[in-house]
């Protein structure tokens, strides 16, 4: 591994060609970090960023407090270019896989400010008492650099979602807030700022730099393919490898279960799966286009799908986290299945022999299993946009509101005729059953009937027919069944009003 | 009054802070414990072979190895530090391992085997109970004669309160880095609440003198409780492995090992008769408190006493029985966690107060104030002390006006006759704590304060830094006393060295015995300086007159004598005198707590230095069909005498009642049928995050309450507040009883999850 200074008045000289396929480069904050895997023995492709900064004697300010993205303790920024601009997004750190850096600038709490030189962000957090014991505090510190350098000042809640994702056990997160409250889209120039164009010029100079990377380490093999055919020939070539864009479910095997990861295929940087499109009936999204890109953009068209995405993990997760890869790992909750399905969502395959589309209904077929091949890739997911005449709502129940997965969630697509009779009706369930289904003994029963009150009653007495839920750590069977029935009079009442 | 941040914040908010983990030490190995995979049985056969060849294992150690008394039981010797040959709990360290890498130690974990015939175990309350399974004889604690005025009351009822445990949920793991030195030295970083007790556990284990373990703790990232016991395990299990390893060995717990093999809050289930009057004035009770223990006594019964002494709360009962029974299961052994029993036996304790005042169909609030111990009379508490200094109606009536609450409660009621759906609930709570260990011999504290001759000033104390703001409040005491600004004065990482035969830092006790011990120290140096300052003073003027020793004062950094207030001399210039002069500048503190005496054979006794006293009204909306339960507003007013630091005050208090409202509502454990945890992870065990506190949420201190009793007039903060966040749990209960006109009483769990809260409600409508 080579660190390289940056000091930036002299960039120009500075020259790097990617020679070796088994080499990342990124900016940590000003510096060039070059790693090269094949002659690397303290870190392999599987090493997180968490794990690879606490190795290294300065960075001990990034957190290790759960190691599964469930306390923000290990927050550390990544900036991307975007529009000619860098975006800072929050991430936690240790569900990054260290070649994931690659061409982008990562900034941890050390980059920030120091003791006495404090970022205003770190003066706010000092003058409002935002630290107590002081372990949650530089992930929340680094959860706030993108709401610093938001343009427009955010609503209180809007400051409250961007800080869900770390968690606090001394504070009672008051000051904290109130920290943030004062930072938010203050965006005055910092030091980012100074340097933000000659990082887009190195970032620039490492992407136009960058071929295929192959890494082999040990028993890992991690490419990362730059385009789509790249990735097809790869998927074709290696039907076993596990694919790959956030890690933010993958990285769970290595950091909690300690597996070895033989093949990996990281797509996270092809373009081509990075998109939203819009058409007046439906709307592709690459399957690549984290979870947060869509709530931002698709909110609005889609208000059922911003609901579930507000409340799907933290900012963190959702800064990396795929449609694509929420829909691939096939979970029995899987928050976005029973919304995708209620929207009546396609799934877009490809593989280097064509492409197909299956509706996501069909798509998932059991615990974990989906149909895809073991040489498709999913590439995009369509949403026609819902008619008019048509309601879609989404519920979550889960113990936290925040970073909690489901304990039962439900997606409902209904269609009235003008005498309130039933026309259509679709009712999907995650966290009921071994996968995300139907309610079909519900549906059947309220399809062709009046849409009132007595009529659901009578089906939800029928949830139980369809479901027989299990008791876990999230919770009882006996209350999930509850649950079930109560969004499906949730959701009737929200019709009716 | 200029604000005082906490010492550490500008290291905390950049990162500098330093941690355990985050210390350089070379050729470190790192620790990991296999455990047991069973929760109750024999060990009947163990094979290490397959797993010693695995690349980078220096050893794998089994209780054979421990060359002292295989112990970690903190009172008596009950828990093993490695199996000897039968388990009691899920996750039960039976081997340890030192390894270059954690995956590699897990690697060879994978390759040993362990062979266990299996028992029957009990892991509940009610398991326990039929196996009889009394860690020891139940206690009872009596005032009055409740079995006689019981059938006599003009209204009775029995009940029960079933709670459940908690996880701390530190952010940092426990941890500990251990460094053999010469001979039978061991130097021991730990995560520590108690230093002393993992110096001495340590030497027990490795079977060395005290003298040669030295234990040093800089700051915790949490500790709650959890490091007060706790600590030592993952201390001795480092200590053991270094000591054979001849290597520094760290072990800091992955969060799932912290929460699957660690102690928790009690889970309780209390059973009460009540008798009172048609006016609500409580007449008689008696209460059955049942705590789990787990696997072993650690502190269960400590607890279980504090449970006692605060089940009646902020009440006067004429007539109380309070018996309590602590039982063995076979779970990881529970242990301190804020509050330490109180929370449990007080929620019980309000409960029954709900109850009534639902009986009666009054406002509970009533029920309450109309039982609130009188000021002169209707003041003894069940255990024989009096409530002097009672702040509860000083409280009662601030808060009752600030928080708007008759006004709030006509409006929800208004609310809740037009909302089929979404109801909400409004309750005031009451807090009495008794302050101080209710061992009495824990309540002791030392200090060592050296000074230096350029006038800065290092302070030793026995008390642990865990965000708290303790440091922050030893650096102002001495700051103070000795007349210097802040910045001189540093306060040293604790080390049992410098300081030893420390009680733990715990009881909410911290400032007020460190800070007692530390102003003693900080005396006797005044006493020297002023000595050498007035003689220098008097030789210098010649002729004049004398400067007297007791005209010397500290003030701005200056030691000045106030009759002749042109001779002054700096600080620093007083120090290096005092060094030329062959004066010590070095001295130390001790205090111990005045006048507390608890006798455990007649329950009787001043158990307690001074109460704490507090009141929280929360109001919440409760979402019928999905359980969602969003607290609206809460309302603090809170007695911490006079503040040596309000805003690390108010952040204990804010901090404190989040965390118990976690405790009332999030936080959950569930077991497998085999005993394993199934929430040991952040993924499934919640603790409360940003938008799940008030949304209006207003802390005040008490003004113009001054503590005679303790160091600066202050007040200890640390747990009291805790308790607070029952205001929660009960305005959840006034939300879910408003959905039924007919019934007046649910069985409602703590914690109040959605789950329980749809289960109650089906079974309140159905």
């Amino acid at each position: 591994m080579s660190q390289i200074n940056l000091n930036f008045k002299f960039l120009k000289t500075s020259n790097f060609t990617m020679t070796k396929s088994s080499t990342i480069q990124f900016l940590h904050n000003n510096r060039l970090v070059e790693i090269d895997f094949s002659k690397e023995t303290e870190h392999t492709p599987t090493t997180t960023v968490l794990q690879y900064l606490r190795k290294s004697h300065e960075h001990k300010g990034t957190k290790e407090g759960c190691a599964e993205g469930d306390c923000g303790a290990c927050t550390v920024n990544i900036a991307e270019i975007s529009n000619n601009e860098l975006k800072y997004s929050a991430v936690n750190s240790c569900l990054l896989f260290l070649p994931t850096l690659h061409a982008k600038q990562l900034i941890t709490i050390e980059n920030l400010g120091t003791s006495n030189d404090l970022h205003d962000i770190q003066k706010a957090m000092l003058q409002t008492d935002a630290s107590q014991c002081g372990y949650c505090t530089p992930g929340f510190a680094m959860s706030m650099l993108p709401l610093f350098k938001q343009k427009s000042i955010p609503k209180k809640e809007e400051i409250q979602l961007a800080l869900a994702g770390n968690l606090c056990r001394c504070t009672g997160y008051r000051p904290i807030l109130e920290a943030a409250m004062q930072i938010a889209g203050k965006n005055s120039p910092d030091k980012f700022t100074e340097n933000e164009q000659l990082v887009i010029q190195e970032l620039n100079k490492i992407h136009e730099q960058t071929n295929l990377i192959e890494i082999q380490n040990n028993s890992t093999v991690y490419f990362i393919p730059q385009n789509l055919n790249e990735a097809l020939r790869l998927r074709n070539e290696k039907p076993n490898a596990i694919l790959i864009s956030g890690s933010s479910d993958i990285a769970l095997k290595v950091t909690k279960k300690y597996e070895h990861l033989n093949e990996i295929i990281d797509l996270s940087h092809l373009n081509e799966l990075n998109f939203i499109e819009k058409t007046k009936k439906t709307v592709l999204i690459g399957s690549g286009t984290t979870l947060e890109n869509i709530k931002d953009q698709l909110s609005d068209i889609f208000p059922a799908l911003g609901e579930m995405l507000t409340v799907f993990g933290s900012r963190q997760i959702r800064n990396v986290a795929t449609l694509g890869g929420n829909i691939g790992s096939a979970s029995p909750i899987g928050d976005s299945l029973p919304i995708l399905m209620a929207y009546n969502a396609i799934v877009h395959l490809q593989s280097a022999e064509g492409k197909r589309q299956i509706a996501i209904r069909e798509f998932i077929t059991d615990y974990r299993k989906t149909q895809i091949a073991t040489n498709e890739l999913i590439v995009t997911i369509e949403i026609p946009v819902t008619e008019k005449k048509k309601i879609i709502k989404y519920y979550k129940i889960s113990k936290r509101k925040d970073l909690d997965i489901s304990t039962v969630s439900a997606a409902f697509e209904l269609e009235l005729d003008k005498a309130s009779n039933v026309l259509v009706f679709n009712a999907f369930y995650g966290g009921m059953a071994h996968k995300t289904s139907h309610a079909s003994n519900v549906e059947q029963f309220l399809v062709g009937k009046k849409w009132n009150e007595e009529h659901i009653n009578l089906a939800k007495a029928l949830v139980k027919e369809d479901f027989k839920p299990i008791s876990d750590a999230r919770s009882g069977a006996e209350a999930r069944l509850l649950m079930a029935e109560n969004l499906l009079f949730k959701f009737y009442l929200e019709t009716i009003n | 009054m200029e604000k005082i941040f906490h010492e550490s914040a500008a290291y905390h908010i950049t990162g500098e802070a330093i941690y355990l983990d985050d210390i350089p030490q070379a050729n470190v190995l790192i620790g990991h414990l296999v455990g047991s995979k069973v929760a109750k049985g024999k060990i009947i056969s163990t094979n290490i072979e397959q797993a010693l060849k695995v690349k980078g294992i220096h050893a794998i150690l089994s209780h054979k190895d421990i060359l002292g008394i295989n112990n970690l039981g903190p009172i008596v010797h009950d828990e093993e530090a490695l199996a000897v040959s039968e388990v009691r709990f899920v996750g039960q360290a039976i081997f340890l391992i030192a390894a270059e890498t954690k995956q590699q130690a897990i690697d060879a974990e994978r390759l040993i085997e362990i062979v266990i015939e299996e028992q029957k175990p009990v892991f509940t309350l009610f398991e326990a109970m039929s196996a009889d399974t009394k860690v020891q004889p139940t206690r009872t604690m009596k005032t009055g004669e409740a079995e006689t005025f019981l059938p006599l009351a003009e209204h009775k009822f029995s009940g029960n309160i079933e709670i459940g445990g908690q996880e701390h949920w530190y952010l940092e793991t426990q941890a500990s880095l251990c460094i053999p030195g010469e001979g039978n030295e061991m130097k021991i970083i730990s995560s520590t609440q108690n230093p002393t007790e993992v110096q001495m556990i340590v030497a027990e284990n490795l079977g060395v003198s005290i003298h040669e373990v030295e234990v040093e703790t800089r700051r915790l990232g949490g500790g709650f409780g959890g490091k007060e016991t706790n600590a030592h395990h993952v201390a001795t299990w480092a200590a053991i492995l270094a000591k054979h390893c001849k290597q520094p060995v760290k072990i800091k717990l992955t969060r799932d090992e912290d929460q699957k093999i660690t102690g928790k809050r009690h889970p309780y289930f209390i059973e009460y008769q009540v008798g009172f009057t048609q006016q609500g004035i409580i007449q008689a009770i008696e209460m059955d408190i049942h705590s789990n223990a787990g696997s072993a006594r650690d502190l269960s019964m400590s607890i279980l006493e504090r449970s006692m002494l605060h089940a009646e709360n902020a009440y006067f009962v004429e007539n109380m029985t309070i018996r309590a029974t602590a039982w063995k299961t076979n779970l990881p052994s529970n242990t301190a966690f804020r509050g330490f029993g109180a929370p449990q036996s007080m929620a019980a304790m309000e409960n029954i107060i709900d109850e009534i005042a639902r009986f009666l169909s009054v406002d509970a609030a009533e029920i309450r104030y109309k039982n609130f111990y009188g000021i002169e009379k209707r003041n003894k508490t069940p255990y024989g002390q009096l409530v002097i200094n009672n702040r509860l109606f000083s409280i009662w009536d601030e808060l009752i006006q600030t928080s708007d609450y008759y006004k709030r409660r006509k409006e929800i009621q208004q609310f809740n006759a037009v909302n089929t759906y979404l109801k909400k609930g409004l309750a005031i709570t009451p807090v009495k704590f008794g302050i101080s260990f209710t061992t009495s011999f824990l309540n002791q504290a030392g200090a060592l304060v050296n000074i230096y001759t350029d006038g800065t000033i290092l302070v030793n104390h026995g008390g642990v830094e865990m965000g708290q703001g303790l440091f922050t409040k030893m650096q102002q005491i001495a700051a103070l006393e000795l007349g210097v600004s802040l910045d001189k004065i540093k306060v040293n990482a604790t080390n049992t060295s410098k300081v030893p035969n420390t009680s733990p830092t715990a009881a909410s006790s911290g400032s007020d015995l460190n800070g007692a011990a530390v102003k003693e120290a900080i005396l006797k140096l005044k006493e020297r300086i002023q000595a050498v300052v007035a003689n220098y003073f008097s030789e210098k003027n010649q002729g004049k007159q004398k400067s007297e020793i007791k005209d010397i004062i500290f003030r701005n950094n200056l030691v000045f004598d106030w009759r002749n207030p042109e001779r002054e001399i700096s600080f620093a210039e007083a120090a290096s005198i005092a060094r030329i002069k062959q004066v010590s500048l070095s001295a130390t503190g001790f205090y111990k707590t005045p006048d507390i005496n608890y006798n455990r054979e007649t329950e009787t006794g001043n158990a307690f230095h001074y109460f704490a006293f507090g009141m929280a009204v929360s109001e919440v909306s409760i979402d019928i069909l999905t359980g969602e339960c969003v607290i609206e507003r809460s309302d603090i007013l809170h007695d911490v005498g006079e503040s040596i630091n309000p805003n690390i005050d108010i952040g204990q208090i804010e901090g404190a009642f989040v965390q118990g409202l976690g405790w009332v509502t999030s936080e959950e454990m569930k077991y497998s049928a085999k005993g394993e945890l199934l929430n040991y992870s952040p993924d499934t065990y919640k603790i409360p995050g940003i938008r799940n506190i008030p949304k209006d949420f207003r802390v005040s201190l008490l003004q113009n309450a001054p503590n005679f009793n303790a160091i600066r007039r202050s007040k200890a903060v640390g747990e009291p507040p805790f308790m607070l966040a029952l205001s929660v749990w009960f305005a959840i209960k006034d939300a879910l009883l408003a959905t039924s006109a007919e019934k007046k009483q649910i069985n409602l769990k703590i914690p109040a999850t959605n789950e329980a809260i749809l289960l109650t409600l089906n079974a309140l409508n159905k």
